[in-house]
């Protein structure tokens, strides 16, 4: 009785002291802790918010809160400075006589209390770069503010007109303040509408003053009264007036600068374009039946980088076009516009009817080279096929006839950057029928032997990028690839592809197919069911034998 | 002991006399002073003056009763100080645990000690049960304790599953949102018991102070009451059943010889009081070192998938993948606990209390039935997940009958013939017989709710464990 006694009671003390120490060491952290948690906290919210702020905020106050036209930047140190119950109610109910609508739900806006403490916090403490980033990855790029350079001819020209001055006063500041939402020459943009329109012309001077000086409530058009000066308000005016006096073209649509180019941008542009966009775009941007031609004259002369990375970003409505912000960052967009951009100098005139003749070139088996070789009979690639090619095609899908290559296939079955070369032949048949135009040369050194110079045209890159990717995921099986395989990019796209084949959307990708049970039948798994299945029967042995034991088949028991 | 001294004792002086109100003088040094203690003590009096020295044994009871009290007193304290800290209306209310978090002095403490110990509480009051069970504790005189236990554990599970509402968080708001839709498929009065729970038709503003108010008042109000009277008739029944070996069973009954009594202080309190200290310490480490989970806000319009119930009644979610919803939500568990709470009334057995598991027998028969009912449950679960497609076999019936009434039959025809088996080959008597079946039935609730917990991924559908991603 002592001994239990004992121990007993230095559980007790143990435990006693346990929370004595315990509380006073937890007590000792407790401010450190709270500290962190609040800083933590404000991570959080913070990260919450720009995703918030992307979604609402950047059409006006830009990307990285840099403010656009007459809105406010918020990237400033006033806003940083200012108390979270000013910024609530700012947010929550609006600006009078601004374009800040109110954005709390009690006030008629899409966000909660709690998202717009979120947004608090983000204006009073958030690193705006990263900001950025957000907008970037969420394809909310908002439209650029953009001012233009007027036409200088017209300037000129107005300049010798009496009363010309204000005119052209009025023109360069439109461009420069303007032209972002009203657009080019005053046609209007989906933000604000046309203002080189009678409708417009025929309104008082004093309402348009009115307009411009206090904005309109309950849209984008601001109050500029402040950000512009007397003169030239006079002046806007008088060209919204005299618009017809002006003649098309003086104020353009803004010309941006390129995209910088280096090297690197666009090595990686290529991998990307060749696991990204190839798919629909075809791997020379010729355009497939799924996507319209990039490597053309005119679609590149027509778009500038902007209007592409856009493109890019946003994707394109109503068509099959996604948006890649969300999958691809800034960087990686802007090297994909680099790389489509390389084309222009020497994009064919006419859209490449890679679609017409001989079939579209994912159908074109292992006879893409050489066929392609022949760059004068697309039609003709079939026939020039090698054995091997033909092979290959006939083991092809019943959907896809090969050769004749008229199908309009879905092709989905068939990612090219699904077949590494070393497929089993069972689910070569699955996918359809591209395939075979990256296994045959990545494999058979007979295609390669095919491609003549003509065929430079077209075939190495798709080869190419297809090598680059059988390199990266494909550990055998394959007795060393062709040297020119292993051109500058092959390395850089195998170490890219590890990066972007997760990004690729699941629209693209081939029909999953669910892994079936033997193959997720792992160690662990086996484990798991060794131990259901071995567990019930050493209890059920136990049992029984000690069943035995107590005489059970003897006599009915006597306990009762 | 001596004359008690009041405060009126114009002999003591000022600070004796006030100290003489507040509390006992001195220790008492003879066993009769402890037993006057115990008597003269408001708390203390729950205990008897003297307790039978074998109920003192810890591996009979292992201290589940006790522990399962001293939890309550732990919510008690950690939510009365959690509740000056919370607003149940929905955005605050998420807006006052993260307040809890980032600048109340110990609130994230309290918080997790608070959570940690109504999970605990929901496993102990489980394993109270199934020791009175197992040591047939519940039959008479203890019958009226038994249900008073039964219903206590459902206002635990009630206590649990109204709190976890209260963080107003996403893992909230979706495991309350799956657990009231169950409410729904009660026949006839579902939708207005639903719409009585919820204050509307979904989970929102009004349901989180309905649970506020459950939480906060009505069910520990509730507790408190039953636990007294739990108390109470635990000195009015006798004591604890006194644990016996299967020796002692067979033998003839030896009540001759008085039982060795001692007195309650020290011998219990003493044990009572460690048992508290060190759980107190368990659960304040537990609380330093383990954050409650919250994710968050309630969102209305992102549903988690897999959206899961908390995971005590993940055994009925899993029930709800196999039958017809009135069957499995409704029909199944009001059965089971009915037969629960009058187990007393048809176990008419009266001997063999103390022993756990009844017998020898009955332990290897127990072994037995844990082991037939391991390995039956989950390979009902394979079957019926995989093989099994009674609505589409039976186009034309009910889904209540071809997925509820039918399965269910022919699993109770499984379990008679389980039943009749063992019989026939161990010649089980009624006694046993219970034992196999509540074993068989409490195993297969066990690896349900596994399942439900661990192998349920994307879709409700089976995954292994790891192959699951967290719910997005």
């Amino acid at each position: 009785m002592m001994k239990t006694n004992r121990v007993e009671i230095l559980i007790g003390m143990i435990a006693t002291l346990l929370i004595g120490t315990g509380l006073l060491l937890y007590a000792l952290q407790e401010p450190q802790r709270l500290v962190m948690a609040q800083a933590a906290q404000e991570q959080s919210d913070i990260n919450d918010a720009m995703t918030l702020y992307a979604e609402n905020c950047t059409i006006c106050h830009g990307m990285a809160g840099e403010g656009i036209g007459s809105n406010p930047p918020l990237d400033n140190e006033g806003l940083r400075g200012t108390d979270d119950e000013t910024l609530f109610k700012i947010i929550s109910r609006g600006l009078f006589g601004t374009s800040m609508p109110a954005w709390n739900q009690e006030d008629g806006g899409p966000l909660s209390d709690y998202q717009v403490g979120q947004l608090v916090s983000l204006v009073q403490a958030t690193d705006w770069q990263a900001v950025q980033d957000r907008v970037v990855n969420l394809g909310l790029v908002p439209r650029i503010p953009f001012a233009a350079d007027p036409d200088p001819e017209v300037l000129a020209l107005l300049a010798e007109m009496p009363g010309g001055e204000t005119l052209s006063l009025g023109i360069t500041v439109y461009a420069q303040e303007c032209v972002a939402c009203h657009g080019a020459d005053g046609v209007g943009t989906a933000l604000a509408p046309a203002l080189n329109d009678p409708l417009v012309s025929e309104k008082t001077w004093e309402e348009l003053e009115r307009i411009i000086r206090s904005g309109v409530s309950g849209t984008l058009m601001a109050s500029w009264e402040n950000a512009l000066e007397d003169e030239e308000i006079y002046a806007v005016l008088t060209l919204l007036t005299e618009w017809d006096q002006v003649p098309a073209g003086a104020i353009p649509a803004p010309d941006f600068g390129p995209i910088p180019v280096t090297a690197e941008s666009l090595t990686l542009g290529e991998s990307l374009f060749a696991t990204s966009c190839s798919f629909c775009h075809g791997p020379e941007g010729q355009g497939t039946q799924r996507a319209p031609s990039l490597n053309v004259k005119g679609f590149l002369e027509d778009t500038n980088d902007q209007a592409l990375q856009q493109i890019i970003t946003l994707g394109v409505s109503d068509t099959s076009m996604p948006a890649w912000g969300d999958r691809l960052t800034e960087a990686e967009i802007q090297a994909i516009v680099g790389f489509i951009r390389a084309w222009e100098p020497d994009a064919p005139e006419v859209a490449e009817p890679a679609r017409s003749g001989g079939g579209p070139w994912w159908q074109t088996e292992g006879n893409t080279a050489p066929g392609q070789g022949g760059q004068g009979g697309r039609g003709g690639q079939g026939n020039s096929g090698n054995a091997a090619g033909e092979t290959a095609a006939a083991t092809q899908t019943d959907n896809a006839p090969a050769g004749n290559g008229n199908n309009n296939g879905n092709g989905r079955g068939g990612a090219w950057w699904q077949q590494e070369g070393s497929q089993p032949p069972g689910q070569q048949q699955q996918n359809t029928t591209a395939q075979a135009s990256e296994i045959v040369p990545a494999e058979s050194p007979v295609a390669q032997a095919a491609t003549n110079e003509a065929a430079n045209a077209v075939a190495p890159d798709a080869t190419q990028q297809a090598l680059a990717m059988a390199e990266h995921t494909q550990q055998d099986g394959q007795g060393g690839p062709p040297e020119w395989a292993g051109q500058e990019s092959g390395a850089a796209s195998s170490e890219q592809s590890g990066h972007v084949e997760g990004e690729i959307p699941p629209f693209l990708l081939p029909d999953e197919q669910p892994l079936s049970w033997s193959e997720r039948m792992d160690e662990r798994a086996w484990l798991i069911v060794a131990a259901a299945i071995i567990i019930p029967i050493f209890l059920l042995v136990v049992g029984f034998l000690g069943m035995l034991r107590t005489g059970v088949f003897r006599r009915r028991s006597s306990v009762m | 002991m001596s004359r008690k001294i009041t405060s009126h004792d114009p002999a003591a002086g000022f600070f004796r006399r006030l100290r003489n109100t507040l509390g006992p003088k001195g220790m008492p040094t003879d066993d009769r002073g402890r037993m006057r203690m115990v008597l003269d003590s408001m708390i203390l009096h729950i205990h008897p003056a003297k307790v039978d020295v074998r109920t003192l044994r810890f591996s009979y009871t292992w201290g589940l009763g006790g522990l399962s009290a001293l939890l309550v007193v732990m919510l008690m304290s950690t939510g009365v100080l959690l509740e000056m800290n919370y607003t149940p209306s929905p955005p605050q209310a998420y807006l006052d645990i993260l307040n809890l978090r980032t600048n109340v002095w110990f609130g994230e403490l309290i918080r997790n000690i608070h959570h940690w110990s109504a999970n605990l509480l929901v496993v102990v009051s489980i394993l109270h049960l199934l020791r009175v069970f197992f040591t047939g504790a519940y039959r008479p005189p203890r019958e009226t304790n038994w249900i008073i236990g039964v219903v206590m554990l459902l206002l635990v599970l009630g206590a649990n599953f109204t709190g976890y509402l209260l963080p107003w968080d996403q893992l909230a708001f979706w495991a309350i949102t799956v657990g009231t839709s169950i409410v729904e498929y009660v026949p006839v009065v579902g939708s207005w018991l639903s719409n009585l729970l919820l204050g509307g038709p979904e989970v929102s503003a009004n349901t989180l102070l309905n649970f506020y108010a459950l939480h906060i008042s009505i069910i520990p109000v509730s507790i408190v009451m039953l636990m007294s009277y739990h108390f109470w008739r635990v000195r009015k029944d006798g004591g604890l059943s006194v644990p016996k070996t299967t020796a002692e069973l067979a033998a003839p009954e030896e009540e001759t010889t008085r039982p060795e009594r001692v007195t309650t202080i020290p011998h219990l309190v003493r044990v009572e009081l460690i048992w508290a200290v060190t759980w107190i310490a368990v659960m304040l480490t537990v609380g330093m070192l383990v954050a409650a989970p919250l994710e968050g806000i309630a969102n209305p319009d992102i549903s988690p998938n897999p959206a899961k119930a908390p995971w005590y009644f993940m055994g009925l979610q899993e029930l709800l993948l196999h039958f017809h919803p009135v069957i499995a939500a409704v029909l199944i568990p009001v059965l089971a606990l009915g037969a629960l709470a009058l187990l007393p009334f048809y176990d008419i057995s009266l001997g063999s209390v103390g022993v756990y598991f009844r017998s020898w027998r009955g332990r290897y028969l127990t072994l037995i039935a844990t082991s037939l009912s391991l390995f039956v449950t989950p390979v009902w679960v394979l079957v019926d997940e995989f093989a099994l497609h009674w609505t589409d076999w039976l186009p034309g019936w009910p889904t209540w009958i071809s997925n509820g009434l039918l399965p269910l039959s022919l699993l109770l025809l499984g379990f008679y013939t389980l039943q009749a088996a063992l019989r026939m080959i161990f010649k089980t008597n009624p006694e046993e017989r219970i034992l196999i079946g509540f074993t068989y039935l409490f195993v297969a609730l066990i690896v349900l709710t596994i399942i439900g917990i661990f192998f349920r991924g994307e879709g409700m559908q089976l995954f292994w464990p790891w192959e699951i991603v967290p719910a997005h």
